[in-house]
């Protein structure tokens, strides 16, 4: 039988990598979108979002944000300027959630759900 | 001796892995077909050679559209709507985004370390940087449209 030399170390890394290659889902919950047009702003600071599993993702400066509509957690702007997405286990494409000028999560318009985010982030925008 | 034989077996397949004929985006682009005025594209292309024997089937909404060949890329011009990209190795790895009548939407393959075989992923990008990085890919497909 062989044994290997390190069995501790090579575990370690076996766990590791297995680790680094299942990330967390992305939290969602069940909304409804009640759709909506006439209002946009500017972002003029580049904001960067922490998601719960660990990724973040970048809102850039100067992007133009239209609102779609609105669901219960707040008001849903789209942006044709970047591309928004989410990414944990998968990637998904998202809508920034805009309450009282803070981003307080993101509308998943092929799931149609929400993901909060951990603590609202406020936003520097101008119309 | 034996060796040398196996590396060269295994060079030979691996090179073959990487070799990706066709032409390249950037010659073909303005003779391929624009999508019909009700569909959006969207471009599928992979980078990089890195895990190159791994190529497996992408999926849209459930129908295989192309492979993830190294070096590649593909299109599948669809109606507007919602659309989900799918690639499986050891896991299964899912990517889902909206499409709008003739929009363009550009999604890089990518590939992250695994346990045993590396993930295959699609990534939805800007088209700016998706333009750039398509140019020099050599096309792989034959262009689907339901």
């Amino acid at each position: 039988m062989i044994v290997p030399r390190y069995p501790f170390r090579i575990l370690t890394v076996a766990v590791v990598v297995l680790l680094s290659s299942c990330a967390p889902t992305i939290v969602q919950e069940p909304t409804q979108l009640a759709a909506g047009t006439g209002k946009s702003f500017r972002l003029t600071r580049a904001a960067e979002v922490r998601l719960s599993t660990g990724y973040s993702t970048t809102l850039r400066a100067n992007t133009r944000w239209e609102l779609v509509g609105t669901i219960s957690q707040g008001e849903v702007y789209r942006t044709r300027d970047q591309v928004v997405t989410l990414e944990g286990a998968h990637i998904h494409e998202g809508y920034v959630v805009v309450k009282q000028g803070a981003l307080v999560g993101f509308y998943l318009p092929v799931e149609r759900t929400f993901s909060p985010v951990t603590g609202s982030q406020p936003l520097s925008v101008e119309p | 001796m034996k060796i040398r034989s196996v590396a060269i077996v295994v060079a030979s397949m691996l090179l073959c892995a990487c070799a990706t004929s066709g032409p390249k985006f950037s010659e073909m682009a303005s003779s391929m077909p624009a999508a019909k005025t009700d569909m959006g594209r969207i471009y599928f292309y992979r980078t990089t050679a890195l895990g190159a024997a791994v190529q497996p089937d992408v999926r849209l909404n459930g129908e295989v559209v192309g492979k993830a060949v190294p070096n590649g890329f593909f299109y599948a011009d669809r109606a507007a709507g919602n659309y989900q990209v799918a690639t499986e190795t050891e896991v299964e790895r899912k990517l889902t985004f909206t499409l709008d009548s003739g929009q363009v939407r550009y999604v890089r393959l990518n590939i992250s370390m695994g346990f045993f075989v590396g993930h295959v992923y699609g990534e939805l990008v800007d088209e700016a940087k998706g333009r750039e990085e398509i140019a020099d890919m050599r096309y792989t497909g034959t262009g689907t449209t339901p």
